[in-house]
């Protein structure tokens, strides 16, 4: 709800000199301080609002100028191809379209592509219902001096550094998996096409499952958090009526609560898998960071693109001719093309399903 | 009504899919709380044996000795946080709820500011540093120091205290705006003391979580801040800054155990520092919420 | 839409005008230490009197030494500050490049194309590094022999047991079981990579040194089971996690691998022989090198014709810019490579022995000390 532009307070028309009672200078100067004030609110609000678009730009920019020698020089190889080849960084330099680069190399980036989408997919697949139900566990069902002690457990979740957390899946959570819940399934697990990809060989607990589990508690709590504002948004009138009307709780979840802040939910889970596809330490440490390699089932080692940055980056440096930075920049460009998309796509869910105008979940 | 019959929505059906409703999201509370747990009490074990109190107050020398100049390096890049990305993001929360003009240009530009927002919180960490590393330590010479550092925090955080702002407002009835301005105040006047002020909590908590989200950053302080055995001097360029992730990247793959050791504590220090300040963002709440209408449980 | 004032770009220009002149006011404070001619071995200057800070970053493997190096440093000079990181060879060679530190670290000497960029780069020897082959076999506590051919193949997958013909020939009298090998590389751009697959190189040129070559990272063939690993540390811990496991670790890491239950193997050396990393084999390798060792430092010392000689034994370098923006700065560097190199200081095996590397051959010194005094 936008006030209008119209101050409320608007500057009387008085002669100018110092008066006393409504035409006092000191009633005049506060008018005229309120509504430049206004003007000041709206100046650096406007301001700081562009900062996000400003910075985002900025640096799509400086990712364009040093991704421009391997945008160049890889062209469409870079999003098909499955080679990343840094070439002999110690050898002979060779130029393509005139630019410098050793001899050898060339980047191709489609198995990190793959990663990237297979491991922030894997992470919303699970945090969505997950988020939802322990937000409506925190909500409706347990009584308040339950809820506000776990309701905190979760906001640390949010807060643990994401170093951490990769350490703690490196160390504690994959070799766990690997012992005790991949063998599980991968023995039990039909040996039928699709379910394929859930048998052995189940290596040691870094690879994909390990990731999108990682990812997924490290989303979680953005998608509770939300979901919990919303869920509490949500009119008590229209739910205590159909309560009063014999409907269950899950069919008021499911029939009243959900599709009320359904929009919401999207923005939330959009945030969340905008931090997936961007989360670089923790999946660095429990992917198995491979570059070249598409995990073959799903606990087999891959790599995502930022996790790729992240341990190339040094590795880059080596290559005097700055191809492989270039190529890493060009990595990055394309996680946020993806990020983009995946942004459009769920602004148009949104449009499409809230019809309604609902009120909650505005601005989301 | 189709629960009067008793086919397969009947009433067992029904009464089934309502426990199986109660236990799954219990479960799913489970899910989300037993790791949470478990990794808190992975972290206190691991650096509990070890621990000594002297790591509080001295600074590491080499790979050995205490961590107390990355937790100075820490707050001080979590303080400058607080500055400059608490500024901006609240300004922004309060400009894209309450200022933007109605019209379809600015709810266009609305729309366009809280698309670059998100897109922006999905740019990874990594990628930031790298251009603040190639614009500002080595483009404009800053070297590793404390402005870079805090700056690329800030456009890290930004997003997630403007929105915060932005849904803490969207919780204040609308009938205090209305009442204000029946009364005349100006839209800044019940801006500054009626809505803000009833959104304290929102804003506060989404402030608070930020900081912790910043101070648990390791990918982009690498490029930016450097790292360092002295306290931070207050220079804003040329003089790196320890902080305490640093530690717990750098030192677990040391080939020493007391470097090991010194990683644990650092993450123990960084846990207990993030429930601080979640529990003081609670005590603020509580408190506003005291002399609000109302309050949210 | 509400007007923008005149006033909207001032603040900019005020801000870039700010900047401007903060970054240009940098430390150009000229002391008038006499630095004189070329030091002669084994002499250090002092420092200036003038509080200075030098900051370090780079290679891993250098890092534990300038860790151990920096407060030694520090205690007879108090008023200099080292600030140190570990960060990667090639973020050394980087910063060190564009002056974003002062002395840089790397495993690895410079290619051609990173002198190119900036051609005042030196890279002077500081120590002398190993690295070991380390292994996890249950049952099996003997220093296994293997060559460069057989790890080529090992890492191409093509030897894919432990108790294969090629592993078993060189090993008579050692019974290995069967079990799979899993072969760990790492997942960071390393200066053990390097020299790793340097060693594989030059024994296996025909296979390995045509298709995968050495750098300090390369496109490692895919292996059944093979794992990447993030730093030596990360090596250590995912080796002792699988049975079956080799992996090539630096030797300053020795006595945690030795504490995980790993063992490390005898390599073959470019002169025949199979070799333990003992300080004599690394000394018989070094001596080879050191009257080859060309004035700018730059060689590998792996896999020389020595029939005892350590044959995986590098160079640990300092990259310094040799024009520097100060002369007080650069009269610190100087100070502190001196005392570095030194073998009544740095290169002493006080400081070495505690992460098993081995000091400079004499001639060596002499040569970084020339490259140490053209810092200017």
């Amino acid at each position: 709800m936008a006030l209008t532009g119209r101050d409320a307070g608007a500057v009387p028309a008085s002669p100018p000199g110092l008066g006393t009672g409504r035409n006092s200078v000191f009633r005049r100067m506060s008018s005229f301080g309120r509504s430049h004030e206004t003007w000041a609110w709206k100046w650096t609000g406007w301001a700081a609002a562009a900062v996000p678009l400003f910075a985002l730009t900025f640096t799509v920019i400086v990712l364009l100028v040093k991704a421009w020698p391997s945008i160049r020089v890889n062209g469409g190889f870079f999003v098909s191809g499955s080679a990343w080849k840094p070439g002999n960084t110690y050898g002979a330099t060779v130029y393509t379209h005139g630019v410098a680069h050793p001899l050898g190399s060339s980047y191709g980036a489609w198995p990190l592509i793959v990663g990237t989408l297979q491991t922030s997919g894997i992470a919303v697949v699970l945090a969505l219902p997950i988020s939802l139900g322990a937000a409506f566990a925190l909500t409706e069902q347990l009584p308040s001096w339950l809820a506000r002690p776990l309701a905190f457990a979760v906001e640390i979740l949010a807060g643990i550094p994401s170093v951490i957390i990769g350490l703690w899946g490196v160390l504690t959570l994959g070799p766990y998996l690997a012992q005790h819940v991949y063998p599980i399934i991968a023995d039990h697990v039909p040996d039928v096409p699709v379910l394929r990809y859930f048998r052995n060989p189940v290596g040691h607990g870094e690879g994909l499952a390990t990731s999108g589990i990682v990812l997924a508690l490290m989303i979680i709590p953005i998608i509770t958090a939300t979901t919990r504002d919303l869920f509490v948004q949500v009119p008590p009138l229209p739910k205590e009526g159909a309560i009063a009307l014999g409907m269950t709780n899950s069919e008021v979840a499911r029939r009243m609560t959900i599709p009320w802040v359904r929009s919401g939910i999207i923005g939330a889970t959009v945030l969340g898998l905008g931090r997936a596809l961007g989360e670089t330490i923790a999946v660095a440490m429990v992917s198995g960071a491979a570059l070249n390699t598409i995990a073959p089932n799903i606990y087999g080692t891959m790599g995502t693109i930022a996790a790729a940055i992240v341990t190339q980056l040094d590795s880059a440096y080596t290559d005097g001719t700055g191809f492989a930075v270039s190529a890493l920049a060009e990595a990055a460009l394309v996680l946020a093309a993806i990020t983009i998309a995946a942004n459009v796509i769920a602004r148009l869910i949104i449009n499409r399903t809230s019809r309604n105008g609902a009120p909650v979940g505005r601005g989301i | 009504m189709s629960m009067m019959t008793r086919d397969a929505t009947g009433t067992r059906g029904r009464r089934m899919r309502e426990l199986a409703f109660r236990g799954m999201t219990l479960l799913a509370l489970v899910l989300v709380v037993g790791p949470a747990a478990w990794i808190l009490i992975g972290v206190v074990a691991r650096a509990v044996p070890h621990w000594q109190w002297s790591v509080l107050v001295t600074p590491t020398s080499g790979a050995t000795g205490g961590l107390s100049q990355d937790i100075v390096g820490t707050l001080v890049l979590m303080a400058g946080v607080l500055v400059v990305a608490g500024t901006l993001g609240i300004l922004a929360g309060v400009y894209l709820s309450e200022l933007a003009p109605p019209t379809s240009s600015g709810r266009a530009g609305g729309r366009l500011f809280r698309s670059a927002t998100e897109v922006l919180s999905g740019v990874p960490s990594i990628t930031l540093g790298f251009v603040a590393y190639v614009a500002l330590v080595v483009g404009l010479h800053w070297g590793f120091s404390l402005l870079p550092a805090v700056i690329v925090l800030s456009v890290m955080v930004i997003p997630y205290i403007a929105k915060s702002t932005e849904t803490a407002l969207s919780q204040v009835p609308t009938g205090y705006r209305e009442g204000a301005e029946a009364l005349g105040m100006s839209p800044s006047y019940s801006l500054r003391k009626i809505v803000i002020r009833s959104a304290i909590p929102g804003v506060v908590t989404g402030l608070l979580l930020a900081l912790a989200i910043a101070g648990g950053e390791t990918a982009p302080l690498l490029l930016t801040a450097g790292n360092t055995s002295s306290y931070p001097t207050g220079a804003l360029l040329h003089q790196p800054i320890g902080y305490l992730t640093y530690p717990v990247w750098t030192f677990y793959n040391y080939p020493s155990d007391q470097a090991h050791y010194l990683a644990y504590d650092a993450a123990l220090i960084l846990v207990v520092i993030v429930m601080v300040l979640l529990v003081v963002s609670r005590v603020i709440v509580a408190r506003t919420q005291r002399h609000a209408e109302g309050g949210r449980g | 839409m509400f007007r923008l004032t005149r006033g909207k770009w001032i603040l900019p220009v005020v801000l870039a005008g700010t900047i401007a002149a903060a970054c240009s006011s940098n430390s150009s404070s000229s002391t008038t230490t006499t630095t004189g001619a070329a030091a002669a071995v084994g002499a250090i200057e002092s420092p200036p009197a003038a509080a200075t800070t030098l900051s370090e970053t780079g290679s891993t493997l250098l890092y534990p030494l300038w860790n151990i190096w920096a407060p030694a440093y520090q205690q007879k000079y108090p008023q200099v500050t080292i600030n140190t990181a570990g960060t990667g060879s090639g973020t050394g060679i980087s910063d060190a490049s564009n002056g974003t530190v002062d002395i840089g670290s790397s495993d690895a000497y410079l290619s051609n194309s990173q002198v190119a960029a900036r051609p005042t780069l030196l890279n002077i020897p500081l120590a002398i590094s190993i690295q070991v082959i380390a292994y996890n076999i249950p049952g099996v506590s003997a220093h296994v022999k293997l060559s460069g051919k057989v790890l080529s193949e090992i890492y191409q997958g093509k030897i894919t047991t432990w108790n294969d013909p090629a592993i078993a020939s060189a090993n008579p009298g050692l019974t290995l079981p069967s079990i799979p090998i899993v072969a760990l590389h790492r997942s960071d751009g390393s200066g053990d990579t390097f020299i790793f697959t340097q060693y594989l190189s030059k024994q296996d040129a025909t296979g390995w040194g045509a298709s995968v070559s050495y750098g300090t990272t390369v496109q490692w063939p895919s292996t059944p089971g093979g794992l990447a690993e993030n730093g030596n540390g990360g090596m250590v811990t995912g080796c002792k996690a699988t049975p079956g496991c080799i992996a090539y670790v630096g030797i300053s890491f020795l006595s945690q691998l030795l504490g995980d239950g790993l063992n490390y193997g005898q390599l073959l050396s470019g002169g025949g022989n199979y070799v333990l990393p003992t300080p004599t084999a690394v000394q018989a390798e070094a001596t080879f090198f050191a009257p080859r060792t060309p004035a700018n430092g730059t060689i590998s010392l792996v896999n020389g014709p020595v029939a005892d000689g350590y044959p995986i034994i590098n160079y640990e370098y300092a990259i310094v810019d040799s024009q520097q923006q100060s002369t007080s700065t650069a009269t610190a560097i100087r100070s502190l490579l001196q005392w570095a190199i030194s073998p009544t200081n740095g290169n002493s095996s006080q400081y070495l022995s505690q992460v098993n590397f081995q000091p400079l051959p004499t001639t060596v010194v002499a040569q970084s000390t020339k490259q140490i005094a053209s810092i200017k």
